[in-house]
């Protein structure tokens, strides 16, 4: 276990130097100078030398690459180029209502996606299971940044019952919440109705069942515990969803958070700002990734390191 | 020399397991199967709408400049947001409407469609492409190829991939079909190159590859003529797969104003530009949304129904109820013995027919007997074992007959009855005691559990108990074994933990299911003498299932030798093991005086097979096999002769021998 740990802590760390690696070249290999980019056609180049400077891109990519590293060293992310005094802080005061509303997504769609899929596992081929499966294919198949439209839309600009924008209160996660826990709901109502009905044929069931154990305890304890595995495995997956489908349903929604934000730092062609908010959006998913991996490894007696 | 090695090679290639061999031939024969893909497509409704659907909306794609009534960049300001043809104000020649700036919506939906299937179908070959190549020569090359090759993948990995693509078009000075499926597709990567990796590890193994290597062909054609072959099939059912998610992909970069440059249309564009005027006109972002749904959830369907064809092992096929046989009428017991079975059939109803398990067995267990139920496999002992304690695998279930336990006929009594009687009145112990264990809970866990579930006891009080139970299955590390998960315990122990478990309560009855298979001889002869020895405590019955006709010789006090689903000889033990009537128990018997050779074997003494339980023939179903077959054995079943106290036999050379 305890090499294990540190063979993954070491894994984790080469892959957050990989990810700060790409975020840096991504600007910089991709053709175009994004100092042109940043200022309307028709800007006199000595304007955008000047912007060259500020950016730090005049100097030779080695050179840039060895100051960002360092700047990093010191959790620097560097100056924001349209207002602003630091990117690190921009981001710690957005970070945490984008952590809030991915949490609050991730419980519910699993709570309810848990739910669903035991019941169709538990009714194989019944009226519920298909309609469960009928449910998985549409949720599938929904875009997201639509439905958030749509819901705003109906609820409320026609209905009026829930605010459309800003974080405000608990009824403002009610649309942000169901846009982003539809992505994630079919994705846990397959996995747990798969996992659920594997379990289920298992022999320990049977034996079980043999002892006299109650069908409830047999169904929620025994089975679950085992079926319970790979749903944990989901939510490390769930995370880069979210992540990543926070900045269509942060947009949509006006949600204060870092997806929104890197959204605005896009249009504003706000590099240094672009590079921080991924990077950060990446290594979050990186951490919950390494920690859903060792969380396995407590849950899952059997694995062994 | 040089001749040798393709010869063991093609020996060796022929030893490959089964498994493999059938993996590698089912998309041959299956890829050139149009009636077949027919055939399954109509049992799919959902796959088969779905192929419908997506070739329609490929076709509106690819004809779109025709169908199409408008230019899709066509301007008229005079034209501006109409709505579609169902509401007032319409134009006829519009159908579903215009934009804020005159355009067509109905056009720029049906171009919407070209744009969005070109980049997602591009975005995938590229993707796959690139994938399928770099796990190929990480997979073949191995060493450090491959671990930087993987490394890159982690890092790959761990960009969320919606993150990664708006991180790189952010930054695009301009974005057209090329650069769009370049940045989606090549996000993929990882996913293609992970599974055409670990194929071409497996292939890079096979002795075939392993001999064209040994005969020095170089590592390029080895790749190309060996490996290659074999490894690109999961890409096309993956790549399939994904198609709906460029879709969605697609759509929500141009809803971010980072897909194609406009005024190009893209339905992620037209819904964000919808939704600007949604107040005043819903349909407009409704419509390129539904446009979106309809040809993810078709492609979704097609790819999934396509994928299950190709790759049958998520097939599954279904089964139907059989109605309850009826109940002949009860027979008052003279006596009570412990467990009176009579005239027990259990069927499993298929697709195709009905397949008896266990065809009309009646015997009587007394209390602290043994009952030794031998048998081949198929042979049915394990379904009868299960019938009793009524924990058949559906579709299974006991269409004819009574078990009567204590009186209580346990075919008929509900489950909420049965699981008062399972655990504490009738335990049982299973084949497989890694796998009948729980692996996440510990033993004491299990067996607390189970000893509140029957008693209400503290779990102070449980914990004495659990270890009392332990120890009457002589296991001495009782703390360590307590606190042990299954999988820490060896097999032996795990067995004893399984008897300790189902005796835990003290049931009257053990069923014990084929429990000294996966173990070796000396802990079956402990295993026999533990029972005995808790039967002489606790007076409990026991019925031990098993091949082993030899293992139980000493042990069980009456024998049942079972074929076919039948009962061909009962008795006590010096009938049964001393003399023999039925043929297949004397060749049984025989087949353990002969040989030494453990565990199955024994019975390869017995030339021919057990019948297919779904097809066993008329008359004597051991007459295929039997050395004394005689022409009635063909016609018709012996049925059950009484030979003498409590001995039967179902063999017609008894009535021969008496005429």
């Amino acid at each position: 276990m305890g090499n294990y740990f540190i063979r993954r802590i070491f894994q984790m760390v080469f892959v957050i130097w990989g990810v700060v690696t790409v975020t840096f070249l991504i600007i910089r290999i991709v053709p175009g100078d994004p100092a042109r980019l940043m200022e309307p056609p028709g800007t006199p180049e000595e304007s955008i030398q000047v912007i060259r400077t500020r950016l730090g891109t005049d100097k030779p990519i080695p050179q840039q690459y060895v100051e960002y590293l360092a700047n990093l060293t010191r959790g620097d992310l560097g100056k924001p180029f349209r207002g602003g005094t630091s990117v690190t802080e921009v981001i710690a005061a957005k970070l945490p209502n984008t952590l809030k509303l991915g949490l609050v997504s991730i419980i519910v769609a699993t709570t309810i996606g848990s739910l669903l899929g035991v019941i169709a596992a538990l009714r194989q081929n019944s009226l519920i299971d298909k309609g469960v499966l009928v449910f998985v294919a549409l949720a599938l198949a929904t875009p997201n940044f639509w439905l958030a439209v749509m819901l705003v839309l109906i609820f409320a600009i026609q209905l009026h019952w829930l605010p459309a924008i800003d974080m405000a209160g608990p009824e403002s996660y009610v649309l942000p919440v169901t846009a982003l826990a539809i992505v994630l709901l079919p994705l846990i109502v397959r996995t747990v109705r798969q996992s659920f009905t594997e379990a289920l044929t298992e022999d320990f069931v049977r034996a079980a069942r043999a002892r006299g154990l109650s069908e409830r305890r047999v169904i929620f304890l025994h089975v679950m515990k085992v079926a319970a595995i790979p749903l944990v495995t989901l939510v490390g997956i769930q995370a880069g969803f979210v992540l990543g489908g926070s900045l269509v349903v942060e947009s949509i929604f006006n949600w204060p958070g870092v997806g929104n934000y890197t959204l605005n730092a896009i249009q504003a062609r706000d590099y240094p700002m672009v590079q921080g908010c991924v990077l950060v959006i990446a290594s979050i998913f990186v951490v919950v990734n390494f920690l859903v991996d060792m969380t396995y490894a407590f849950l899952d007696p059997r694995i062994k390191f | 020399m040089t001749d040798s090695i393709p010869n063991q090679s093609t020996k060796s290639a022929r030893g490959t397991p089964r498994g493999s061999v059938t993996e590698e031939a089912a998309p041959r024969a299956t890829t050139g199967n149009f009636r077949a893909l027919g055939l399954f497509l109509l049992r799919r409704k959902g796959a088969l709408f779905g192929l419908v659907g997506t070739v329609l909306i490929a076709l509106i794609a690819v004809f779109a400049p025709t169908i199409a009534p408008h230019n899709p960049l066509e301007l008229d300001i005079t034209q501006g947001l109409l709505p579609p043809i169902w509401n007032e104000g319409s134009a006829p020649d519009h159908l579903l409407g215009t934009d804020a700036l005159g355009r067509d919506i109905l056009s720029r939906i049906i171009w919407g469609a070209r744009y969005s299937l070109t980049i997602s179908l591009l975005s995938v070959a590229i993707g796959s492409s690139l994938g399928f190549f770099l796990g190929l020569i990480s997979g073949f090359f191995g060493k450090w190829v491959d671990a930087i090759i993987m490394r890159l993948g982690d890092i790959q990995l761990a960009f969320p991939f919606l993150l990664f693509a708006i991180a790189v078009l952010a930054v695009s000075p301009e974005r057209n079909i090329w650069n769009l499926s370049l940045v989606m597709g090549f996000a993929q990567w990882i996913v293609y190159a992970r599974l055409v990796r670990s194929k071409v590890l497996s292939e890079k193994e096979k002795d075939y590859t392993r001999a064209a290597r040994a005969l020095g062909a170089s590592p390029i054609r080895v790749l190309v003529r060996y490996v290659l072959p074999n490894s690109w099939q999961i890409v096309p059912v993956v790549a399939m797969l994904q198609i709906g998610g460029f879709v969605v992909v697609e759509s929500t970069l141009s809803f971010l104003n980072l897909g194609l440059t406009p005024p190009i249309p893209s339905w992620g564009a037209i819904l964000s530009d919808g939704r600007q005027y949604m107040v005043v006109s819903p349909y407009m972002p409704l419509l390129p949304g539904l446009a979106i749904l309809i040809t993810v959830l078709c492609i979704n369907l097609a790819s999934d129904g396509l994928a299950d064809f190709f790759d049958p092992k998520l097939a599954k096929g279904g089964f139907r109820r059989y109605p309850l046989g009826l109940l002949p009428e009860l027979h008052e017991p003279q006596r009570e013995p412990l467990l009176r079975v009579r005239d027990v059939t259990t069927v499993f109803p298929m697709e195709e027919q009905v397949v008896t398990a266990v065809n009309r067995v009646s015997f009587d267990l007394e209390r602290g007997q043994i009952l030794g139920i031998v048998g081949e496999s198929g042979s049915g002992k394990s379904t009868l074992g299960l019938s009793i304690i009524q924990l058949l695998d559906a579709p299974g279930r006991v269409v004819n007959g009574q078990i009567l336990f204590q009186g209580k006929d346990l075919t008929r009594i509900g489950d909420h009855e049965m699981r008062q009687v399972r655990g504490k009145h009738v335990g049982m112990i299973f084949q497989n005691p890694g796998s009948s264990l729980n692996p996440v809970l510990s033993v004491g866990y299990q067996l607390r559990e189970t000893l509140q579930r029957h008693h209400t006891l503290s779990d102070e009080v449980a914990t004495r108990r659990a270890q009392e139970a332990l120890e009457a299955v002589g296991i001495a590390d009782l703390q360590r074994v307590l606190r042990a998960f299954p999988f820490e315990l060896s097999g032996g122990m795990q067995q004893r933990v399984m008897i300790a478990l189902a005796m835990s309560c003290e049931p009257e009855l053990l069923i014990a299911d084929e429990p000294s298979t996966a173990l070796d001889v000396t802990t079956q002869v402990q295993l026999l003498d533990r029972l005995d020895e808790m039967r002489k405590k606790t007076g409990t019955s026991i019925i031990f299932i098993t091949h082993d006709i030899a293992l139980l010789a000493d042990f069980a006090d009456v024998f049942m030798i079972m074929y076919a689903g039948q009962v061909c000889e009962m008795g006590q033990r010096k009938q049964v093991i001393e003399a023999p009537q039925h043929p297949y128990t004397k060749a049984l018997l025989d087949s353990v005086a002969r040989t030494d050779v453990p565990g199955n074997q024994r019975l390869a003494a017995i030339p021919g097979d057990p019948p297919d339980p779904s097809e066993v023939p008329p008359g004597c179903p051991f007459a295929p096999r039997c050395p004394r077959v005689m022409p009635i054995c063909r016609e018709a079943n012996p049925g059950i002769m009484t030979l003498g106290a409590g001995h039967t036999v179902a063999c017609h050379l008894l009535t021969a021998k008496s005429a």
